[in-house]
């Protein structure tokens, strides 16, 4: 894909397809069922990522930005091994981490229940989070309410905790789909931190986002997905001010 | 760091089983903690807190006492018949529990499996154990239960290790295949009640299958269903009620096989479950 050869890539994705099957009219009583069959549902196919090739390189930050339902998160998806291919490949030197660790949180629970709860859902022994426990709170900033039952935080104070867990044991490669964008100040500039942290030890950020100035931020290069076809890659500038004219002349 | 030609392998392909169970030992700790800290969240806000892990299976235990010692006397044809009743309601219940919980476990935690890669096999395990850990205090209640009834502690009793630990694993396979059928046809859920209701008959749980059925091939005909095969073994441990090989036989053979079954079933779908 790059010219240069200087670039070490950590992710390569080649000519990736996923499609997803979406019945349009689920039988819904028992006429339809015994009068159509199952096998003369009617479907259709939505290409929700379509002939995709895109590396993620070393030390780097990759923006995609894209109209809702263009298939970024899917792409995502996909790179982490969660969506089968339809055709095409994914390969990558270590297994990339999608930051979705809430839906494994408990809100009844408190957050530092949660942290446990999250820690072993991403993958870590609970005595790797009992040794990171503490740095995770600091990290997060939530130390005055980590004993509160979760469903008194915050949108904010939530995606502070998911995020501390998440990046508790710096991942080589971290997916970040839109999740950084319901923080506040203080909690944009740790995550940054940690997203630097990342691209320093040489493993590669992917920012799903829909706010440019995060993408002005972070990136060190952009990718445009249009209804699951990647439209351009390349310089930040560039390729957000190309979405933008699309988006306006819609 | 070795260099650019530090090996990529592929994403997308799922890992063999030696690697699938690997991983899910590796994260074995999620299928402990997590259930745990569930069953935590399940009390919190009540007024009993936490005691309700030993006042639900008190007040289970203590319905049939009432019912079945209090208000109608009745021996049918069993010695200590509330002995008997409440060994076959504590163990009858947690493989129900289990299964009715695994049935939902995939659909009660797509989030999850739509946004963390780890082997699905540890939401089975983990209502398994969580419905296992919730178990204990009814078993203590029941041994107690039995002690009261007037029995006496005899070297069978150590037997029951083994009738629990067949029903573990009796309940891992069925958990398994409840799970994998549950995540494509949602509807099981409301099937299962009134399929444990039959098992619940089926089993001889409140009554002796021995006092009723007197014919040969029916009694080995019982020794099919895996309940009344552990619940009968687990009589003979407690309270010295007969049983015979069929039944020894037909437990062993379901706590082999329905692991294994469910674990190939479970596994062959694995990355298809709710994707």
């Amino acid at each position: 894909m790059d010219p240069t050869p200087a670039v070490t890539v950590t992710v390569r994705v080649s000519d990736a397809h996923v499609y997803y099957r979406v019945y349009e009219e689920p039988a819904t009583g028992f006429k339809q069922l015994f009068s159509e069959g199952r096998a003369k549902r009617r479907y259709r196919t939505i290409r929700a990522v379509h002939g995709v090739s895109l590396d993620l390189h070393e030390f780097e930050t990759l923006g995609l930005i894209g109209a809702n339902g263009s298939g970024k998160t899917t792409l995502l998806s996909a790179m982490t091994g969660l969506l089968p291919l339809a055709s095409g490949t994914i390969v990558g030197r270590s297994r990339p981490s999608l930051l979705g660790v809430s839906s494994a949180l408990r809100p009844a629970l408190s957050g530092r229940r949660n942290i446990l709860i999250g820690g072993l859902a991403l993958g870590f022994t609970k005595s790797e989070i009992a040794g990171r426990a503490e740095e995770i709170i600091d990290f997060s900033g939530l130390r005055d309410a980590i004993d509160r039952p979760m469903r008194t935080y915050s949108s904010g104070m939530r995606a502070r905790l998911q995020f501390a867990i998440a990046t508790a044991r710096i991942p080589d490669i971290l997916l970040i789909d839109e999740a950084l964008s319901v923080g506040d100040e203080d909690f944009r500039r740790r995550s940054a931190e940690r997203i630097d942290e990342i691209r320093s030890a040489a493993g590669s950020v992917v920012l799903v986002t829909h706010i440019m100035a995060e993408i002005e931020r972070h990136c060190d290069r952009v990718a445009w997905l249009d209804s699951g076809v990647l439209r351009a890659v390349g310089e930040p500038a560039e390729v957000v001010a190309a979405y933008l004219d699309s988006a306006a002349a819609r | 760091m070795s260099g650019p030609d530090r090996q990529l392998f592929d994403l997308t392909v799922p890992p063999s089983s030696a690697a699938y169970l690997r991983e899910a030992w590796r994260r074995r700790d999620f299928a402990i903690q997590v259930p745990v800290q569930d069953l935590r969240a399940q009390n919190m806000g009540t007024a009993l807190g936490q005691l309700w892990h030993l006042a639900n299976p008190a007040l289970l235990v203590g319905v049939y006492f009432l019912i079945f010692g209090v208000v109608i006397d009745t021996s049918r044809g069993v010695e200590n018949f509330l002995g008997f009743l409440i060994v076959g309601v504590v163990l009858f219940h947690l493989t129900q529990r289990v299964v009715q919980d695994a049935a939902v476990c995939i659909s009660r935690n797509l989030g999850l499996i739509r946004s963390v890669q780890f082997p699905r096999i540890l939401l089975p395990a983990a209502t398994l154990n969580g419905q296992t850990a919730a178990f204990v205090p009814a078993l203590v209640l029941a041994l107690l239960a039995v002690l009261v009834t007037g029995e006496r502690p005899a070297l069978r009793w150590l037997a029951l290790v083994g009738v629990l630990a067949a029903q573990f694993l009796f309940n891992l396979g069925a958990a398994l295949l409840v799970a994998r059928i549950g995540a494509t046809v949602p509807d099981l859920r409301q099937l299962l009640p009134h399929l444990f209701r039959l098992l619940f008959y089926a089993s001889g749980v409140i009554f002796s299958v021995d006092a009723f059925v007197t014919s040969e091939a029916w009694r080995r005909a019982f020794a099919l269903n895996p309940l009344y095969d552990v619940i009968t073994c687990a009589r003979w441990c407690l309270l010295g009620e007969p049983v015979d090989g069929w039944v020894v036989a037909g437990m062993l053979a379901w706590s082999l096989v329905l692991p294994v079954a469910g674990f190939a079933v479970f596994r062959r779908s694995d990355q298809r479950l709710g994707a």
